[in-house]
């Protein structure tokens, strides 16, 4: 099931514009490594589930993965052979910005080499250039 | 931890453009205070600066043409992808001066908990410790072999050399054996969860039952 928000304050909402990097949510915060996008744009709900099930898959029992985006945004569709106009279409599925630079998911718990295996699998999920980053101790 | 001597070259001017082309030319702009004395602006090379960087270094060795001054480093600001240091903020201490540091916390060995099904979670990466400028510790390696499920390391465990005191409570927990959840309970959940569909409107009922009330 992909990820959605449980609450929201409006059903629709416009579709934005994504400038500039990304200033926070960029560094290996929970986990030992991460996975660092390196465009921007949008990532579905069922991407973001299909990385996490990828990874949890291949990692089997060991390790902890985290999660570091959530689909917050509602993206509307028209259905099939209707003419334009008649209003916004209804909600499709659901969506989370990313700017280059934003970290997506993170593992914790595991040696690299298995992170870097597990954080590929998710990679190849990914609609975007991705990398493997490593958590910068100190500062 | 030996310290280093880096030149530096005071800059007059500041700004963002001035600092961006500071850094196409391969220098870092950073920024010395401290002491109550006047701020200074100064350029780094940023070569010599992410050798340092790269060895864990804390405190760096200014040479601005009037001697050595010891300044330890404390900000770095890095690009969006946290690969490349784009200023520093460094601060004037002195030998006999006590200073707050973040010291780094590497787990060693492997926990018993784990063979029993736990999970090591390490919630503390690093620790302020405040010190002699030169008794700052490079890392802490405490031991989590003893470590069964449910079990945890605290900031009182932390093997302290003289000198060094924690800012942290000694009862803050740096790492613990947690039970691992089951998979088959994970997609129990997912399960649960799929029911939901579409997500609640906030405030949307309340305008329905004002509206029936009407």
């Amino acid at each position: 099931m992909a990820l959605l928000p449980k609450r929201v304050k409006y059903r629709k909402s416009q579709r934005g514009k994504l400038r500039g990097n990304a200033t926070r949510g960029n560094t290996v915060a929970y986990g030992e490594f991460g996975l660092q996008v390196l465009a921007a744009g949008w990532i579905t709900g069922r991407q973001i589930e299909a990385g996490r099930v990828a990874a949890t898959h291949f990692l089997r029992r060991e390790g902890k993965v985290y999660i570091r985006i959530f689909p917050h945004k509602p993206v509307s569709s028209k259905p099939l052979e209707t003419r334009m106009g008649k209003g916004k279409g209804d909600p499709d599925h659901w969506v989370a910005c990313v700017r280059p630079g934003t970290m997506l998911f993170e593992i914790g718990g595991v040696d690299e080499n298995m992170a870097r295996q597990a954080l590929m699998r998710v990679a190849s999920k990914m609609p975007y250039r991705v990398r493997f980053v490593v958590r910068r101790h100190g500062l | 931890m030996a310290i280093q001597t880096l030149k530096a070259t005071r800059r007059d001017k500041i700004g963002t453009r001035y600092a961006r082309r500071l850094r196409d030319k391969g220098q870092i702009p950073a920024i010395i205070y401290g002491h109550g004395e006047t701020p200074e602006s100064i350029a780094l090379t940023a070569h010599d600066l992410s050798v340092e960087l790269k060895q864990g270094t804390q405190v760096l060795s200014i040479d601005l043409g009037e001697g050595e001054s010891q300044l330890l480093i404390k900000d770095i600001q890095y690009d969006y992808l946290g690969t490349t240091p784009i200023h520093l903020d460094l601060v004037r201490v002195s030998l006999d001066e006590k200073i707050q540091v973040s010291v780094e916390i590497q787990l060693r060995g492997t926990a018993k908990g784990l063979a029993d099904g736990g999970v090591l979670e390490q919630g503390m990466n690093s620790i302020e410790v405040e010190c002699l400028l030169t008794s700052i510790p490079e890392v802490f390696h405490p031991l989590v072999t003893h470590l069964g499920i449910g079990d945890s390391l605290l900031v009182s465990d932390l093997d302290l050399s003289d000198g060094v005191t924690a800012l942290v409570g000694g009862d803050e927990r740096v790492a613990w054996v947690a039970v691992k959840v089951e998979a088959a309970e994970v997609e129990e959940e997912d399960a649960e969860d799929g029911e939901v569909t579409q997500p609640e409107i906030i405030g949307k009922g309340k305008k329905e039952e004002e509206g029936g009330a009407e």
